[in-house]
């Protein structure tokens, strides 16, 4: 007995020392493989359109969830902890889970403002830029309205900020990230033409949603806004709103439904003045049909062109 | 002498006059403010809590918890400085906390709280955290909530209850809040483990202490003159598809200094002291199911055991003596919440003081419950009203008598301003 010779503890110095430096070696080699973390599905969707199999990427937020609501789970932080790379939507649609969430994780690699934090609301031109701010006015954006990412055509503007960004993270994999992205883009670029051509049926039409969600999708192809259910941003309606959205009804084609928020009221006015309630995919996954960056449009524009 | 002010008077508007006016101004050019840091404002929130509160005890501050808090008006006086929640009936301002959050350079961020009440403010916590350190690891340096157990580092907003579980009142007096040094270290597992360590100054005055005392003729016990209190925690946590179960552990060790009156010149009978080592462990889980993003159910509980070990020195009326004081006390806190829709929530909790071994008080109470429901109404994120419901039976007049409180609390709780969001 050779252990005899060291104190209790001499052995718990050395045992320790012996599993810091095995965790150590296993950070290695996970880090062969880049991890790239997503907060929502579809950024996880385009990402690995770009990479392949050549990383590990994992989307944090459940997509029947609230976009805006996600529980800050404890399993996210180890998940941020190990990635090289974090891409958010941003324009503060994580702001009320997520940056607790990147304090946790102590990984220097995903502050912000460093090349491993990708902010793609930082690509496109948001609408709704309010100019003065109230909390009156409900859970006000201040950068705008952050749910871009449903009209299909910023799709390759977002797909272009994160190539690029790749390319700066894993310069080794330039080639590889090249070419797939190349084909991704050719690929997307003859759907949107299919879905332009579809959604000309609905040019004009007028539509309310639950909460403004689907806003740069109505605009894309011309459909009017009628109203919102939720009287402001994140406050839940109240009898008295949906009486007021009653008079607005008349001019309505359909009303638009996530598949996170509450569906009586929308059964409500639907059943009252017969429109029919369509039920979109917010988000890659939210729906069964919608389960990668294609389908997720191919889901939209068939369920509201229907 | 006040000739010589008169001219001074004098010489100072007429310094005035030869002023030139108004500063020339380039009024084709765009204002230019080259100096200005406005945009360097840190997040600023103010958070404000009222409450409503009528019970059946009404002089309930001179009422103790049997081997954990003593029953009389005089030791809670210097025992809570840090002013006690809900103490009036009728209406109290618990506190106007007011926090800064910002990141202060690349390399640490900076938060702090004020909590202010109508006697004036003291700093809750203040503190800097690293967020460049390799392999995992990060420090926390300043006035900060303890990382042990699971409610200790949450402020009192973001409880569930109006008040805080009995085993954190009758061994915190609230919450561990210290000045010192936190380590803490996210093991690089595919699955969350948290190991963390600090090194306390240890000023809790219910388990802890840093101020000697002199016990007359016996003994002078020194101030803490370094830090007196170390912990150490492990947190992990894994989810089952909407399931979430985060549990921990965590030690405390510390050197207790804990006068309560033996050292005063005017000490009357019964006035003791302990000065000794006292040992802490914590164990807590949480198991959390969302049924979606606006309903969920989770059952919380935590398990606080607590080891005093050392000299009670006390004081009979006439002369001061000396005994071994070894007391094994612990207690435990269940409670089921759950969210309703985006606008309630409801709550039960039970609480338990269910240990209570006192070598120096034999046939201590080991059965002191406290029960508690709670319904809430969040208009928004930033609004709370809370009406809650406590049958408490942990409490004992100086003649020994267990009398039952009835509380009720109707609280409101407002945020304004910029507050960052919640951990789990």
């Amino acid at each position: 007995m050779k252990y005899k010779n060291f104190s209790k503890i001499q052995l718990i110095l050395i045992h320790t020392l012996v599993l810091l430096h095995l965790f150590l070696i296993n950070t290695t080699v996970w880090a062969k493989k880049p991890v790239i973390v997503t907060t929502y599905q579809y950024i996880a969707g385009i990402t690995e359109q770009i990479t392949g199999n050549s990383a590990t990427v994992i989307a944090l937020a459940p997509p029947q969830f609230d976009p805006h609501y996600i529980v800050p789970k404890p399993s996210y932080i180890a998940k941020l902890r190990n990635a090289n790379l974090l891409i958010i939507n941003g324009a503060q649609l994580e702001i009320g889970w997520l940056p607790q969430l990147i304090r946790q994780a102590n990984n220097p690699a995903i502050i912000t403002g460093t090349k491993g934090f990708l902010d793609l609301s930082n690509f496109v031109k948001k609408i709704d830029v309010p100019t003065a701010l109230s909390r009156a006015m409900g859970d006000v954006h201040p950068e705008g309205n952050p749910h871009f990412y449903l009209d299909p055509h910023t799709i390759p503007v977002l797909a272009k900020a994160i190539y690029e960004r790749l390319c700066t993270i894993v310069p080794e994999n330039y080639n590889l990230y090249s070419k797939n992205y190349t084909t991704f883009i050719e690929k997307f670029n003859a759907r949107l033409t299919v879905w332009d051509a579809q959604m000309t049926k609905v040019k004009g039409k007028s539509a309310i949603e639950y909460h403004k969600i689907y806003d740069y999708l109505l605009i894309r192809y011309g459909i009017h806004l009628a109203g919102t259910i939720e009287p402001v941003s994140g406050i839940p309606p109240a009898s008295k709103h949906i009486a007021k959205l009653e008079n607005t009804i008349y001019t309505v084609s359909f009303i638009l439904q996530d598949v996170y928020h509450p569906y009586d009221a929308a059964q409500y006015l639907s059943q009252k003045f017969s429109i029919p309630v369509i039920v979109l995919p917010h988000d890659v996954g939210a729906t069964s049909d919608a389960n990668d960056i294609f389908s997720l449009f191919d889901a939209i524009v068939g369920r509201i062109t229907q | 002498m006040k000739q010589v002010m008169q001219i001074v008077y004098m010489l100072f508007f007429i310094s005035l006059l030869l002023q030139k006016g108004f500063p020339q101004t380039m009024a084709d050019e765009p204002l230019s403010d080259p100096f200005s840091q406005a945009k360097f404002v840190p997040d600023i929130a103010a958070i404000v809590d009222v409450t409503y509160v009528q019970r059946s005890l009404e002089d309930f501050t001179h009422y103790g918890i049997p081997g954990f808090k003593d029953a009389d008006s005089k030791t809670s006086d210097h025992e809570n400085h840090e002013d006690e929640l809900n103490q009036n009936n009728g209406f109290n301002l618990n506190y106007a906390e007011i926090s800064f959050y910002s990141q202060v350079d690349p390399f640490f961020d900076m938060f702090a709280v004020l909590h202010a009440s109508t006697e004036g403010a003291e700093i809750e916590e203040a503190y800097f955290t690293t967020q460049q350190l390799p392999f995992g690891f990060k420090i926390k340096g300043g006035k900060f909530l303890s990382s042990i157990g699971r409610l200790n580092d949450k402020h009192a907003h973001y409880w569930d209850f109006a008040d805080l579980p009995l085993v954190y009142k009758a061994f915190f007096g609230s919450q561990l809040n210290e000045i010192g040094i936190q380590l803490d270290w996210i093991v690089p597992l595919p699955f969350y483990v948290l190991l963390g360590a600090e090194a306390l100054r240890g000023e809790n005055e219910t388990s802890f202490g840093t101020n000697g005392f002199t016990v007359e003729n016996i003994t002078t016990i020194d101030d803490a003159n370094k830090s007196n209190v170390y912990t150490a925690f492990v947190k992990s946590s894994f989810d089952i598809s909407n399931f979430t179960v985060l549990a921990g552990a965590s030690g405390i060790y510390g050197t207790s200094r804990i006068d309560h009156g033996i050292g005063n010149d005017t000490k009357v009978a019964g006035d003791h002291g302990f000065y000794g080592k006292t040992y802490m462990a914590i164990g807590d889980i949480t198991i959390r199911y969302d049924f979606n993003s606006y309903q969920y159910i989770y059952l919380q509980t935590e398990y606080i055991y607590r080891n005093q070990d050392g000299d009670l020195y006390s004081y009979d009326g006439s002369i001061n003596s000396k005994s071994n004081f070894d007391a094994k006390q612990s207690g435990l806190y269940t409670q089921v919440v759950a969210r309703l829709n985006q606008l309630w929530r409801i709550g039960l909790r039970y609480d338990l003081l269910a240990q209570n071994d006192v070598n120096t008080h034999h046939h201590l109470t080991n059965n002191l419950p406290r029960y508690s429901s709670m319904i809430e109404y969040n208009p928004s994120e930033f609004s709370r009203f809370r009406l809650q419901y406590n049958y408490d039976k942990s409490l004992y007049s100086e003649s020994g008598t267990n009398k039952p409180n009835h509380e009720i609390i109707v609280q409101a709780n407002i945020t304004i301003g910029a507050h960052g969001a919640h951990s789990f």
